[in-house]
C-alpha cells in the first residue's frame, strides 16, 4: 500500500463523513425512507469512484513514459504523436458522413417540415372533426354557435344585440317593418344581385300593398290576403322562396348576404363568403333568426 | 494525411466555416428568395393609397395593428388567408408590427367598408363596443400630402423597379398629369362617405387624410 492510496482513501472518506455531518445536522433520518438511504448510498459511490479516478491518473501523470513517432509540425515545442484515429472516431464520422449525405439529398428535399402544411393538416382534421360533430346540431346548439359568430364577424357594425347601433346597419332585431315591405312592392328590390333580374316594381298597389305589408311584416299570422298571389308566384304560397328564383321572405335568409355582400341604403356591407363554412351559416342563421321576434 | 491542414491553421479556419455555411446556404437562400418574390398577380398601391400608407405610418396604427396572419387555424377563421411574403413585396417598409392591442390589418379591406371606418374613425367606442382605440378626428380636416406619395412611387420605380407605368416620372409636369387620377380615386371613397366637408374638400381639389387612409385600409386584402 503506497503513499497515494493512502491519500485516496482518506480523501473518500473524508467526503463521506462530510455529506453524513451535514446530513444528520439537518435532521434527517437516513434509514427511515428508502430514497433518503439510497441518496446516501449514491453519495458514497460518487465519491468512492471521483478519488479512484482521480488517484489513476495522478498515478499515471507519476509514472508514466512517453512512446511512438511525432509528427514533424510543432506549436512552441508543443508537438503531437501521430497515432492512428481511434476507431470509435472513425465509425461515428462515418456514421455521420453517411446521415449527412441522406439528409441533403432526400431527407430535407423530400420529407422537409412545412409549417403550411402543418396548418393544412390541422384545418383539415379540424373541420372534419367539426362537420362530424355538428352533423345533426340542435338547434340550441346552432343559436349559441351563431351567437359566437355573431361576436366576432356581425357585431362591428350590428352591434351586440343586433340592434344596428341606431342606423349603422340593418336592425336585426326586427324583421321588415310594414313600411319597408311598401317600398318593396313600390320600388322593387335587387339589392343582391343574386336571383335573375330581381323583383320589379310595382307588384301590387294601393289596399292589396298595404294588405300584402301588414301579412308579412306582422309575420304572416291572420287571414292571408287574396292579393298574396302576386308575391306567391315567386316566393312561393308560404312566403319561403323558391331556389334560384327568390328568397325566403320568413326572416332573415342570410345566404345571399352574406356570401356576397350587400350595398343598401344604408352602406355597402363586405362578404364573408370566405370566413363562413356551411355548418357555421347555418348557425348563423339560426341565431340571426332567434333575434327577430 | 491530413497534417498539412493543421499547417494551415487560416486556411483550415475558413474551410470549415465553408463546409459548416454550405448546408445553411443551399436549405435557406433558395426558400428565401423563392419567397420574397411578388406574387404573380400583385400590384403596387395607387399613390391615393401610398399616401394613405404614409397616414398610417404617421399615426402610429402599427403600435397597435399587425399587418401578419399567422398560419394557425385560430388566426385565419378570424382574418382570413394566413400572410405570404410575396405579398409584402412592394411595401418599402413592410409593416408588419408585433403588438395586438387592437386587431390584425393584413386583410381589413376584405371586410371592412368605407363607410364603416369613416363611423369607426371618428368615434371608435360608438361602432366597437368596449374598444379602447382613440378617436382620430383631425384625419378628417388634415390635408394627406399626395405629392410626396406621387415621389415615392416614382423613386421606388427608377431604384427597386417597382412596376408602375411608364407615365410615372419625375417633375412637375408628370405629376400634374398623374394628379387628376388620383383625385378621381378620392372623390370614388368620398362619394361612400357621409362628412360633408371630407365631400367638400375633395370637391376643392384636396385629399383629406381620411381618405388616402381608407383607400389605403380597402386595398388591404
Amino acid at each position: 500500500m503506497n503513499s497515494l492510496m493512502i491519500k485516496t482513501l482518506g480523501f473518500a472518506a473524508l467526503l463521506i463523513l462530510a455529506t453524513i455531518f451535514v446530513v444528520t445536522k439537518l435532521n434527517i433520518d437516513i434509514f427511515a425512507d428508502s430514497v433518503n438511504a439510497l441518496t446516501i448510498a449514491g453519495a458514497i459511490a460518487v465519491a468512492t469512484i471521483t478519488s479512484a479516478v482521480a488517484a489513476k491518473y495522478i498515478n499515471q501523470m507519476k509514472t508514466d513514459t512517453t512512446s511512438g513517432k511525432l509528427a514533424e509540425e510543432n506549436w512552441d515545442g508543443i508537438g503531437e504523436y501521430e497515432n492512428e484515429l481511434p476507431s470509435g472516431w472513425a465509425y461515428t464520422f462515418l456514421a455521420v458522413f453517411m446521415w449527412s449525405m441522406w439528409y441533403g439529398l432526400a431527407g430535407y428535399p423530400i420529407w422537409a417540415y412545412s409549417q403550411i402544411g402543418e396548418y393544412n393538416e390541422e384545418v383539415l382534421a379540424y373541420n372534419a372533426k367539426f362537420e362530424e360533430t355538428h352533423k345533426n346540431a340542435s338547434e340550441e346548439t346552432l343559436k349559441e354557435m351563431g351567437e359566437s359568430i355573431f361576436l366576432v364577424q356581425c357585431q362591428q357594425c350590428h352591434g351586440a344585440t343586433g340592434d344596428g347601433l341606431s342606423g349603422r346597419a340593418q336592425d336585426l332585431t326586427k324583421h321588415y317593418s310594414k313600411e319597408e315591405v311598401l317600398n318593396i312592392i313600390k320600388n322593387g328590390q335587387n339589392a343582391l344581385g343574386a336571383f335573375p333580374g330581381g323583383m320589379p316594381a310595382g307588384m301590387a298597389s294601393g289596399a292589396d300593398a298595404e294588405a300584402i305589408a301588414a301579412y308579412v311584416a306582422g309575420g304572416f299570422k291572420g287571414e292571408k290576403p287574396a292579393a298574396f298571389a302576386a308575391c306567391a308566384s315567386c316566393h312561393g304560397a308560404d312566403g319561403k322562396g323558391t331556389p334560384m328564383v327568390a328568397p325566403s321572405i320568413h326572416g332573415y335568409d342570410i345566404h345571399n348576404v352574406v356570401s356576397k355582400g350587400k350595398k343598401g341604403k344604408i352602406g355597402r356591407m363586405p362578404a364573408f363568403g370566405s370566413m363562413i363554412t356551411p355548418v357555421q351559416e347555418k348557425a348563423l342563421t339560426a341565431y340571426v333568426q332567434s333575434l327577430a321576434k | 494525411m491530413f497534417h498539412w491542414l493543421e499547417k494551415n491553421p487560416f486556411f483550415f479556419a475558413s474551410a470549415i466555416s465553408i463546409v459548416i455555411s454550405f448546408a445553411g446556404l443551399i436549405e435557406i437562400v433558395p426558400n428565401f428568395s423563392k419567397a420574397a418574390r411578388p406574387l404573380v398577380d400583385l400590384k403596387p398601391r395607387t399613390v391615393l393609397e401610398l399616401a394613405g400608407k404614409e397616414v398610417y405610418k404617421k399615426d402610429n396604427c402599427i403600435a397597435c395593428h399587425s399587418q401578419l396572419i399567422r398560419p394557425f387555424k385560430s388566426e385565419t377563421d378570424r382574418y382570413g388567408k394566413y400572410s405570404l411574403s410575396g405579398e409584402y413585396a412592394y411595401d418599402r417598409p413592410f409593416l408588419w408590427g408585433s403588438k395586438r392591442t387592437g386587431p390584425d390589418l393584413h386583410r381589413v379591406g376584405n371586410y371592412r367598408t368605407t363607410d364603416w371606418h369613416e363611423a369607426h374613425m371618428k368615434n371608435p367606442s360608438k361602432i366597437v363596443p368596449g374598444s379602447i382605440m382613440p378617436a382620430y378626428k383631425h384625419q378628417f380636416t388634415n390635408v394627406a400630402d399626395i405629392e410626396t406619395a406621387y415621389a415615392e412611387a416614382v423613386t421606388v420605380r427608377n431604384v427597386f423597379h417597382t412596376p408602375y407605368g411608364p407615365e410615372f416620372k419625375s417633375g412637375k409636369a408628370a405629376w400634374e398629369a398623374h394628379k387628376p387620377k388620383v383625385l378621381a380615386d378620392a372623390k370614388k371613397i368620398a362619394d361612400e362617405m357621409q362628412d360633408e366637408g371630407v365631400k367638400k374638400m375633395v370637391a376643392e381639389g384636396k385629399v383629406p387624410e381620411i381618405v388616402a387612409l381608407i383607400a389605403y385600409l380597402n386595398s388591404l386584402k
